[in-house]
């Protein structure tokens, strides 16, 4: 199979990324989560949703198409413990994705602002694991 | 009047001291066999760096209690399994990992910590330096399987800083960059 180009791969990234914001954008919405970590959250996800569109606009592409809301998702949004179950993983199948795709860039100085943000998932997971009152260190 | 040093930047201060000590002339380079290049060399590094955290740690265990001693003690069983892992790389690339200091040896650079509270900015300004020098590595290392096996690490020490901090009553995240921005 062909390597993935760099604008590829951080075309999937930012997909993920804006299923995340969905997420904590819906989770806020439906009072799934606590207020000031959801709002939190939801700010770093938009930051990593803007950055990696100007990284891919500076690329000449244009934004993946955004999806709609998962049955995983809606079935999640019942009460807030479903919710920070659900939202730890997708945070950490994102990690893993970034864990795979920072390593692979082509342009060494995508890696290091990738991995930055693998890092920031890994903080979200543990803001969620905190919420849930579980373990913190993987 | 003179400026003060906050206990903050003491410890932080003390934090880049152990990371000096632990990447300076004391642990040689690996000895023998890789080509110059291979990232062996920065390889060494981050396992001075991983043994001097381990080390650390043994000092904050002995003043934290309860859950932030456990987690603690899982963080240190961690940075135990990243040495062992750096150390295969390294002999897999022909080089012998360096020997490493004793505890005794370690334990000369460490702050005089006094409290939990102490010890767990310690370990913040640790993990925030080893999240950096994982960073680093993830652009310089020149393999594809050595820059992979420097994000599962980096990944791991996210984990133990957003730990680190969560333990304090912080935001887990200082922010949605750790380090460095798109």
């Amino acid at each position: 199979m062909a390597e993935r180009s760099d604008a590829e791969l951080l075309e999937d990234l930012l997909a993920r990324e804006q299923r995340l914001l969905s997420a904590y954008e819906a989770a806020l919405r439906r009072d799934a989560i606590d207020a000031s970590l959801g709002e939190t959250l939801r700010d770093d996800e938009r930051e990593h949703v803007q950055a990696l569109e100007r990284t891919l606009a500076r690329a000449g592409r244009r934004n993946p198409r955004a999806s709609v809301p998962s049955p995983e998702l809606t079935a999640a949004l019942r009460d807030r413990r479903s919710f920070a179950r659900h939202a730890m993983e997708l945070e950490d199948a994102t990690r893993a994705m970034y864990a795979e795709a920072a390593p692979r860039m082509r342009d060494p100085e995508l890696r290091r602002p990738l991995g930055s943000i693998m890092c920031c998932g890994a903080a979200h997971v543990v803001a969620l694991k905190d919420s849930l009152g579980v373990f913190l260190v993987n | 009047m003179a400026p003060s040093l906050t206990r903050r930047e003491a410890l932080g201060g003390a934090a880049a001291a152990l990371l000096v000590a632990s990447c300076g002339g004391g642990d040689p380079p690996p000895a023998t066999g890789p080509k110059p290049g291979s990232g062996a060399a920065l390889l060494g590094s981050l396992l001075a760096l991983e043994r001097a955290s381990f080390a650390a740690y043994g000092a904050c265990l002995e003043v934290l209690r309860g859950e932030a001693r456990a987690q603690v003690h899982a963080i240190r069983a961690q940075e135990r399994g990243h040495a062992a892992g750096l150390e295969r790389l390294i002999t897999d690339l022909g080089g012998e990992p360096p020997p490493g200091r004793s505890a005794e040896e370690y334990e000369r650079t460490f702050p005089r910590l006094r409290t939990a509270a102490d010890a767990l900015r310690f370990t913040q300004d640790l993990e925030e330096r080893q999240v950096r020098a994982y960073l680093e590595a993830l652009t310089d290392l020149p393999d594809l399987a050595l820059r992979n096996a420097a994000a599962g690490i980096c990944s791991d020490e996210g984990n133990h800083l957003a730990t680190a901090r969560v333990l304090q009553g912080l935001p887990a995240a200082e922010g949605p960059f750790v380090t460095g921005a798109l």
